[in-house]
């Protein structure tokens, strides 16, 4: 496909991966992945108030994690 | 509480964004025209009203607010790490700094690769920087808008919030006359990615069935979560840093 209408599409798709993964596409992932876990953890009989700590954690965890990854030092710098 | 709740994040992300979209706009100004910029500038700021408008009152009106906040909430967790992993990259040193004098200094010289502006009439090319430059920012900001106005049920402080930091960066530009490099961008895009991860946590987890044991008042123990796990994780960037120095240094010839 091409001429303008793709061009526009292209565009249009580059612009939102960029709004909401961009360079750190494990954070996308990642929260898409907590959410559904404690909702299928929920769903099988974990106790809700606990649920909230385990959504809590795994949000720091991903967090931490991320940071990890782009914190570290490059070799031969 | 609630109006608090959905102004003040926009306040502080479209004070941020502002800033970088008035960069563009006086680079764009001072080198070519400020009539066409000022058009483009304003047209964006009316495009911008029209898209929070009409998608916030539809998301409003036609969603149900407990799919609203699961949906939300996803993507608010989703942004607001962003914004707060970058922040605090920025932070511990692992990434550079928004500098808007040296972006400034960058677009200044962009503007004057281009064709001279004509003597009468509109200059396209000041209009468009200007419109996309604003635009773009600016998208961040109606998206945050949108989210927590309609989620908290408060698109109208919201708005205000936003609309309201536009202005004082508007103002602090007309006062100052060049880029606004003293704002602390960088501590404001950490509160801001704090406050969404919070709140998109909060609604995100009342969506897939969590039952928060203080209610709202559990808003304020997340944040603390967050903070101080923000906080740590700073410094364990510039510790982990400091040692990659310290191994480069011992291993040089």
């Amino acid at each position: 496909m091409s001429g303008p209408v793709a061009r526009y599409l292209r565009s249009f798709g580059a612009f939102w991966y960029d709004f909401l993964i961009g360079d750190r596409p494990e954070l996308f992932v990642g929260a898409i992945a907590i959410l559904a876990v404690v909702w299928a953890a929920v769903q099988m009989g974990l106790e809700p108030g606990f649920a909230g700590l385990v959504l809590a954690t795994l949000v720091v965890a991903l967090a931490g994690w991320s940071v990890w990854r782009a914190s570290r030092p490059a070799r031969g710098r | 509480m609630n109006v608090l709740v959905a102004a003040l994040p926009a306040f502080l992300a479209s004070a941020v964004e502002f800033v970088e979209a008035l960069t563009i706009v006086l680079a764009v100004g001072v080198t070519r025209q400020w009539r066409s910029t000022l058009i483009g500038a304003g047209a964006a700021a009316v495009a911008l009203a029209a898209i929070v408008g009409v998608f916030g009152s539809a998301i409003v009106l036609l969603v149900p607010i407990d799919v609203l906040r699961t949906v939300v909430g996803g993507f608010l967790v989703i942004y607001g790490l962003q914004w707060l992993v970058k922040a605090i990259l920025r932070a511990g040193g692992a990434k550079a700094k928004h500098d808007e004098d040296a972006i400034y200094a960058a677009e200044v010289a962009a503007m004057r690769q281009e064709p001279p502006v004509a003597a009468n009439g509109m200059d396209w090319i000041s209009f468009t920087v200007a419109f996309k430059g604003v635009l773009l920012e600016g998208m961040e900001v109606a998206f945050i808008v949108v989210t927590f106005g309609a989620s908290a049920g408060q698109l109208g402080p919201a708005i205000l919030g936003a609309s309201l930091a536009g202005l004082l960066v508007v103002a602090l530009g007309i006062a100052v006359h060049r880029p606004l490099a003293r704002v602390p961008e960088n501590g404001l895009k950490f509160m801001v990615g704090l406050m969404l991860t919070t709140f998109g946590t909060f609604w995100a987890g009342e969506g897939v069935g969590v039952a928060w044991p203080w209610s709202d008042a559990t808003l304020v123990v997340l944040l603390g979560v967050f903070l101080v796990g923000s906080l740590a994780a700073t410094r364990l960037v510039q510790i982990r840093l400091d040692g990659a120095a310290v191994a480069r240094l011992a291993s040089a010839p």
